[in-house]
């Protein structure tokens, strides 16, 4: 573990115990309990990023990677706790319980990504997967119960192959350290690590294994997706992939990266054909979300230092930019009650800031230049072309290309166009609503703009 | 001479692993399919501790083991809630009947 971020961690923690105690009486409490712990955390690691990345030479950097994702954790977090409070949570799940799975989720989150010994890993992916079944079946309605069966039966077999591997690699060299795996090359800890690898692909819901992301982020409430698609499945999944490559930079890689990359463009795209074809909007989401995490392997697959700053580069803005459309999608489904895009339509003069944050986020899901998106995807392009894997990067491109095409469609569809005759008592929600989709729409542009200086801060992740 | 009971050892994980998989596999209540689970995560409980042994230090094994077991009764303790709660609302826990979802 990091020991100077560990505040990071225990702080949600701590708060996470205490908030059932506090906010027995008064739920009020609670939610001030769980947006001042966040809020404090995101100040706070913000100043350490931005310091480091304008003054390199006088904040020195501890672990650049983990305080990155852990500015990132807490950004979303932050966004989807602040929405709920007044989303009116409350009447689709009990407030305490949820505040506290939040908090506790933040904390395993920002404890995985300080961890640096195998089983750590799996043990806080372990609590970041019983947190999220909490978060996902504490909405009332049915749709979510089954999703998260299914989710549990895919995710828990997977553990349990992660702990095989994790057996091969104690048994080849005697420890599970990091610095340890990654100086000794040996072919069995090689097998041991491929078993992790294909345990935390199920896991982050790459194509053989995608059915469960559907149901999952369509059946649970809106903010509780958002949070899963944004950021839950991205760090308990993906992100523990994208640190066993940099583990494995000394080892012989064409096997499983050749894996990978054939994983990583079946799943561009079925993700993006799928998303064509629906007529629900939350689920249009999660097909897209399919897709882009398949950018992000593709980045992982070339194994190179280029590759893996475009995975977590586009990890962070597959973050900001998912969710900002799932939270427009709960912002719809609370206006109108519904989020099937056949009885939506022209609500763009209806509901301005939203039609207009979605059209940002989703223009950067395609990859279209000043946004954040495209510096990751053109980054990603680079490195599949630089390792020579050529025709990888035109299908990427293509697949890019049919991403602008379904989000113009669900835009066209939604948004634009003559108002639905149902529509017309409709509203833009409430300001405090809009707040967090604003600010991440901005952090979008921004990413976009200043693109040289995150650029070189994560250059000295490898 | 401690290697000599490895290649054994691994061939009683396998034969666990795979009678819990198949268990899994075939059967369609949801409480077998648990059951199921329990066995395969069995077989990688002793995968750990037959490592632990071939490296000569038990001990790193065990406190392993001890954490893999409290999480396991946290994933058994989820799983048999999922399937409380999917039994007040469906009626059934028949995991082929769970098909309201498509898209």
């Amino acid at each position: 573990m990091v020991i100077d971020l560990l505040s990071y961690s225990l702080i949600p923690m701590f708060s996470s115990l205490a908030l059932p105690f506090f906010a027995k009486k008064n739920i009020r409490i609670a939610i001030i309990l769980a947006n001042v712990a966040l809020l404090s955390g995101f100040i706070n690691i913000s100043y350490l990023i931005i310091n480091s990345i304008t003054k390199p030479d006088i904040i020195p950097i501890i672990d650049p990677l983990t305080v990155f994702l852990i500015f990132t954790i807490y950004t979303v977090a932050l966004a989807i706790s602040f929405f709920s409070t007044y989303y009116g949570i409350e009447k689709e799940a009990n407030p305490i319980s949820y505040y506290s799975l939040i908090l506790l989720s933040v904390s395993a989150m920002t404890s995985l990504v300080m961890v640096r010994d195998l089983f750590s890993l799996y043990l806080f992916v372990e609590i970041l997967a019983v947190c999220s079944f909490a978060l996902i079946t504490s909405d009332i309605k049915s749709n979510s119960i089954e999703a998260a069966i299914k989710y549990f039966f895919l995710t828990f077999p997977a553990s349990i192959l992660i702990i095989l591997g994790i057996s091969l690699v104690l048994a080849s060299q005697k420890a599970l350290d990091f610095e340890i795996i990654s100086v000794s090359t040996n072919i069995m800890t090689m097998i041991g690590l491929s078993f992790v690898i294909i345990g935390f692909l199920i896991k982050s819901g790459v194509v053989p294994f995608h059915f469960w992301t559907l149901d999952v982020y369509q059946g649970a409430s809106s903010p509780i997706s958002a949070y899963l698609a944004g950021i839950i499945t991205k760090i308990g999944g993906i992100y523990a992939i994208i640190k066993i490559s940099i583990i494995m930079k000394y080892y012989p890689v064409e096997t499983i990266s050749s894996i990978l990359l054939f994983t990583s463009i079946l799943t561009i795209l079925i993700g993006a054909f799928g998303a064509i074809a629906q007529k629900d909007m939350k689920r249009m989401l999660a097909y897209s979300s399919i897709s882009q995490m398949g950018y992000i392997l593709a980045g992982v697959s070339t194994f190179s230092s280029t590759g893996i700053i475009a995975a977590v580069f586009h990890l962070f803005n597959h973050a900001t930019f998912k969710t900002v459309l799932f939270l427009n999608s709960a912002c719809i489904e609370k206006q109108t009650g519904t989020t099937n895009m056949t009885e939506l339509k022209g609500l763009e003069k209806k509901m301005p800031i939203t039609s207009w944050t979605s059209i940002i986020a989703s223009m950067s899901t395609a990859g279209i230049p000043p946004l954040s998106g495209f510096w990751s995807k053109i980054l990603v392009i680079i490195a599949l072309w630089q390792v020579g894997y050529i025709k990888s990067a035109i299908i990427a491109i293509i697949a890019s290309i049919i991403t602008l095409g379904y989000f113009v469609l669900m835009q066209r569809k939604v948004f634009f166009g003559k108002l639905a005759e149902k529509l017309t008592e409709i509203k833009e929600v409430e300001s405090p609503l809009l707040l967090p989709v604003i600010i991440m729409s901005l952090m979008i542009i921004l990413a976009g703009i200043y693109v040289t200086y995150i650029y070189s801060y994560l250059e000295k992740i490898m | 001479m401690q290697n000599i009971y490895f290649p054994l050892d691994w061939f009683f994980i396998t034969l666990i692993f795979f009678s819990g998989a198949y268990c899994m596999i075939v059967s369609k209540n949801i409480i077998k399919l648990l059951i199921g689970f329990e066995i395969i995560s069995k077989a990688s409980i002793i995968a750990i501790i037959t490592s632990g042994y071939l490296i000569s230090n038990i001990n790193l094994a065990q406190s392993i083991i001890i954490v893999m077991i409290l999480v396991e009764a946290v994933v058994i303790a989820t799983g048999l809630a999922l399937v409380v709660k999917s039994y007040r609302i469906n009626k059934t826990i028949d995991i082929t009947k769970l098909s309201n979802m498509k898209g």
